[in-house]
């Protein structure tokens, strides 16, 4: 891990390559990051660590935004009466402003075998980067964490605050390879294990698991992350065609499974993937969180800058 | 199982394959292998109870059934079975095909001829025919030939098909039926296509030791042809010419019949049928010289024989006849007198070559001297000399020939001769005949007047010496003198002249021995050789047109042949023939051969891989 001042240095050096023209990242492209730095995270239920930072809390605390007034008790700061009501009406009230807590959010990127096919595992780097842009710029620490070994083991990127931490994000997550052939949920359960802190976590899959994913919600929900899932799919599993007989081999576990008459099945697998979606979906909007499904081919820029506004994911 | 049997029976062994087949589908070798990023959603799919139905269980092994399917149609095809037709295996079928003038004619306008349709049967029945069916391919016209012997090879049946052509001449049904009568002591059969319009005489002299099976083809259209042309000598040096046209029921088109002379055109008629649908047409011509007529009809409607608007005639020119007559034949002389175009002398010795048309001689005459037509008289020819015996006692005619032309008209009953011939011991009339000769008139106790036609000449024999008779003091004596003097002319071609008609070239007058090259129409041509005489014959003479006969590109002849039937032109049909003992009826009975299931099978197999194909190869829809 890079020590502080190089931190310090690093994070100096995004502007002047930014304006030199100079790729900053290979993962996006400079106009992304300038249209990523004027977006936030939206996120529904505001789970917050206590510490202060730039994301509102629900309670009140010593922001400069007015939240609500309340009668004075003794032992009040008296700075923080209301002359102006006191004045009209002859008894103190207490002025209180909203307070601003730090949102942990968590990057959690499925690097396993199937995600390498058709450039998935690159549009998951990418958009991980990006929620990552755009909760540095929010004032957020940001943790990474990649899914890529049997077992269940991740690799992490601690939690980091600051644009200036964009370079080792960037520097973390374009040094992703893709191997492994751990279920999503177990990925999930190693996360949860040295994970510390509320707030949002981005997973981006193809949430292709014979796991239980219920389980693995209701624990990211009970340790107060709200799921942001982003499930990618390449342009064959969304639209396959073959037909006649074939012997299809998983790609992960090389388990191999026979089917006859392929071109006769295809509808019956859109069913069953356009389902498996939904419940995919159920399971975050139970959970307050969201879900969305994209294909690897999708244009970034509609994804971001146009799929997620209209989601309102990001504002 | 009577009604099915395979020629190739050892093909079942093919069965075998069945076995490597299911072993090969099973295995699955050929499955091709796709790598996916996961079988999760796969496997829920084929756990879907819809993969799982019965009728999805069976499409999933419908690849093998079908595949066996097809094993099994190709399998069977190469046991080459047949639809049995009768108890027997193996059946031979002569095929009669009628190629006469008739058949040409067209069933309606720009269709087919009949001739054509008799083809397209005969090529369904060899595209059809089993491994152990055989054909025989015969087609008959003026005569009957046969181009296959039984065979089941199709290539073969098919190029003998091919060079079946038609012929512009009547058929003769009894010449082919003999020829297939013949067959039948190679070859056992017991029945015979017969492929014609019908257009022969409904009465055939023959009995049938085998059934027909006469198909009769459709009846044709109208036809308007010409049936007849001949010129008479008119007097003076005028041809007349005169022509017969006849029409079909149906023929309501105008027409019109040209004459050309020499190539040139001579003159033009309408044509208007009479109540018995003919017109008879009358042109002179003049003929100084030797002169080539040709006929054409030309019709405004549908004509469906074309072969009988042309015709041809070739006028010699006129002159009076040549004859020689020895010095001691006075009597003939005397005869001679009355007749105007007869132009004699009396000399001795023997004429010379080609001087004269006929000789009344009582000397022997070379065979290179003897003009047309020659009366020998006091005489027996040399080569029958050992034959028959001349003495002196008396003889008397006894029967005679009446119908014979040198006799027509003339009594004999009362003519006594003091020449009487005598069969030799042991010799009978057949041994005459044996040496070409006839007998025109018996005596008491043997021949006395004898005809032998040779080459085209005729010579006539008096054994008897008129002067030793009371021949030249009948009234028969002058008739038989102008009986004598009509066959001159007509051999002269000076009297009376018929078309001839397109079978074979009349004989012609060349040099001995000499190679000609006959040319004729549709790319006609051939070789033959002129005889010891210079006379050219036999030459055939399949179709309506002109014929030129050359040496080194040198036209010696040009003979024109018609058509000239007025059975052909007719398009008569009957449905039924009348044989000796029983009568057959136009499509009465089919032919039954047996039939090949393998084109069939193989069709049937062709159409499961295509299926098979469009079912497993399609590409699957797009989802929505």
């Amino acid at each position: 891990m890079e020590s502080a001042p190089e931190q310090k240095s690093l994070a100096s050096t995004i502007g002047p390559l930014r304006e030199s023209g100079r790729q900053v990242t290979s993962l996006l492209t400079n106009q992304q990051l300038a249209r990523l730095e004027q977006l936030r995270l939206a996120a529904s239920r505001r789970f917050t660590n206590r510490s202060r930072g730039e994301h509102q809390a629900r309670r009140s605390g010593s922001s400069t935004d007015f939240n609500d007034y309340r009668d004075y008790s003794p032992g009040d700061d008296i700075r923080h009466v209301d002359w102006n009501i006191f004045a009209r009406l002859h008894r103190p009230y207490i002025k209180l402003y909203l307070e601003e807590e730090q949102m942990h959010v968590v990057l959690l990127v499925d690097a396993s075998s199937s995600m390498i096919f058709e450039q998935k595992l690159l549009r998951a780097k990418q958009l991980a980067a990006a929620f990552g842009v755009m909760s540095l710029m929010g004032g957020e620490p940001v943790s990474a964490a990649v899914f890529n070994q049997a077992k269940g083991r991740i690799s992490r990127l601690r939690p980091h605050t600051g644009r200036g931490s964009m370079r080792q994000l960037f520097a973390f997550l374009e040094q992703i390879e893709g191997g492994g052939d751990g279920p999503l949920e177990a990925g999930i359960d190693a996360l949860l294990r040295e994970h510390r802190g509320r707030g949002v976590i981005v997973i981006v899959s193809d949430f292709l698991t014979t796991g239980d994913l219920k389980r693995a919600h209701n624990l990211l929900f009970s340790r107060g992350l709200e799921v942001f899932g982003i499930q990618i799919l390449s342009p064959t599993e969304i639209d396959p065609e073959m037909t006649g007989d074939i012997r299809m081999v998983d790609c992960e576990t090389t388990q191999a499974l026979d089917v006859s008459a392929a071109g006769d099945l295809v509808n019956i697998y859109h069913e069953y993937r356009l389902a498996y979606q939904r419940n995919l979906e159920q399971l975050c909007q139970q959970r307050s969180g969201r879900f969305v499904s994209i294909g690897s081919n999708d244009p970034l820029d509609n994804v971001l800058f146009d799929l997620l506004r209209r989601r309102g994911w990001v504002r | 199982m009577t009604w099915l049997g395979f020629s190739a029976i050892g093909a079942a062994f093919l069965f075998f394959l069945i076995a490597p087949l299911v072993a090969f589908y099973f295995l699955k070798l050929k499955r091709p292998r796709l790598e996916i990023p996961s079988l999760i959603l796969w496997r829920q799919v084929l756990n879907d109870h819809r993969v799982n139905s019965p009728f999805q269980r069976f499409k999933r092994n419908l690849l093998l059934l079908l595949q066996l399917l097809i094993l099994v149609c190709l399998i069977l095809a190469a046991m080459q079975p047949f639809w049995r037709s009768n108890d027997t295996d193996t059946r031979s079928l002569p095929i009669l095909i009628d190629r006469s003038a008739s058949m040409a004619a067209l069933t309606e306008r720009d269709g087919p001829t009949r001739f054509d349709l008799a083809k397209e049967h005969a090529t369904s029945l060899i595209d059809a025919l089993g491994t152990k069916d055989k054909l025989s391919l015969i087609a008959f016209g003026r005569t009957a030939r046969q181009f296959t012997g039984f065979t089941n090879n199709k290539r073969v049946l098919h190029e003998a098909l091919d060079k079946i052509k038609i012929e512009h001449a009547a058929s003769d049904l009894t010449d082919a039926l003999r020829m297939v009568e013949a067959m039948t002591r190679t070859a056992k059969f017991d029945q015979v296509l017969l492929l014609s319009d019908g257009n022969f005489p409904a009465q055939v002299n023959f009995k049938l030791p085998f059934s027909i099976d006469f198909r009769k083809l459709p009846a044709a259209g109208p036809n308007l042809g010409i049936t007849a042309i001949s010129a008479q000598r008119a007097g003076g040096n005028v041809w007349e010419v005169f022509v017969k046209v006849q029409g079909t029921e149906g023929v309501n088109f105008p027409a019109r019949l040209e004459l050309r002379q020499d190539g040139q055109p001579r003159g033009e008629e309408d044509i208007f049928l009479q109540n018995d649908r003919e017109q008879r047409l009358i042109f002179s011509i003049g003929a100084d010289q030797q002169t080539s007529l040709e006929l054409r009809l030309t019709v405004d409607g549908f004509d469906s024989l074309g072969a009988d608007n042309q015709a041809f005639l070739e006028l010699s020119p006129l002159r009076p006849l040549r004859v020689h007559v020895s010095k001691s034949l006075l009597s003939y002389q005397h005869a001679l007198r009355a007749h105007e175009q007869v132009d004699w002398n009396r000399e001795g010795g023997v004429p010379a070559p080609g001087a004269f048309d006929l000789a009344i001689t009582d000397v022997a005459i070379p065979p290179l001297n003897q003009p047309p037509t020659t009366l020998h008289v006091g005489m027996v020819p040399e080569d029958i000399q050992n034959l028959i015996t001349v003495t002196k006692d008396s003889t008397a005619f006894v029967a005679w020939r009446r119908d014979s032309p040198l006799l027509e008209h003339i009594e004999l009953g009362d003519v006594d001769s003091i020449d009487q011939l005598q069969w030799n011991e042991g010799v009978r009339e057949q041994d005459l005949e044996n040496h070409h000769y006839e007998v025109l008139a018996h005596g008491r106790h043997g021949p006395l007047i004898l005809q032998k036609r040779e080459g085209g000449k005729v010579a006539f024999f008096l054994l008897f010496h008129p002067d030793r008779s009371l021949l030249p003091y009948t009234v028969g004596f002058p008739i038989m003198t102008a009986n004598l003097v009509t066959i001159a002319m007509k051999q002269a071609d000076i009297l009376e002249i018929r078309g001839d008609r397109a079978e074979v070239l009349p004989a012609m007058s060349l040099l001995p021995g000499n190679t000609y090259t006959i040319r004729g129409p549709r790319g006609f041509q051939r070789e033959d050789n002129a005889d010891a005489d210079g006379v050219l014959s036999g030459v055939p003479a399949p179709w309506v047109g002109q014929y030129t006969v050359t040496r080194d590109d040198d036209v010696k002849k040009r003979v024109g042949v018609s058509l000239l039937r007025s059975q052909e032109s007719s398009l008569a049909a009957f449905d039924r023939i009348d044989f000796e003992e029983l009568s057959v009826t136009a499509g009465a009975t089919s032919v039954k051969l047996n039939r090949p299931l393998w084109p069939l099978l193989t069709t049937i197999g062709l159409i499961v891989l295509l299926g098979e194909w469009w079912l497993f190869q399609r590409r699957p829809g797009k989802h929505v």
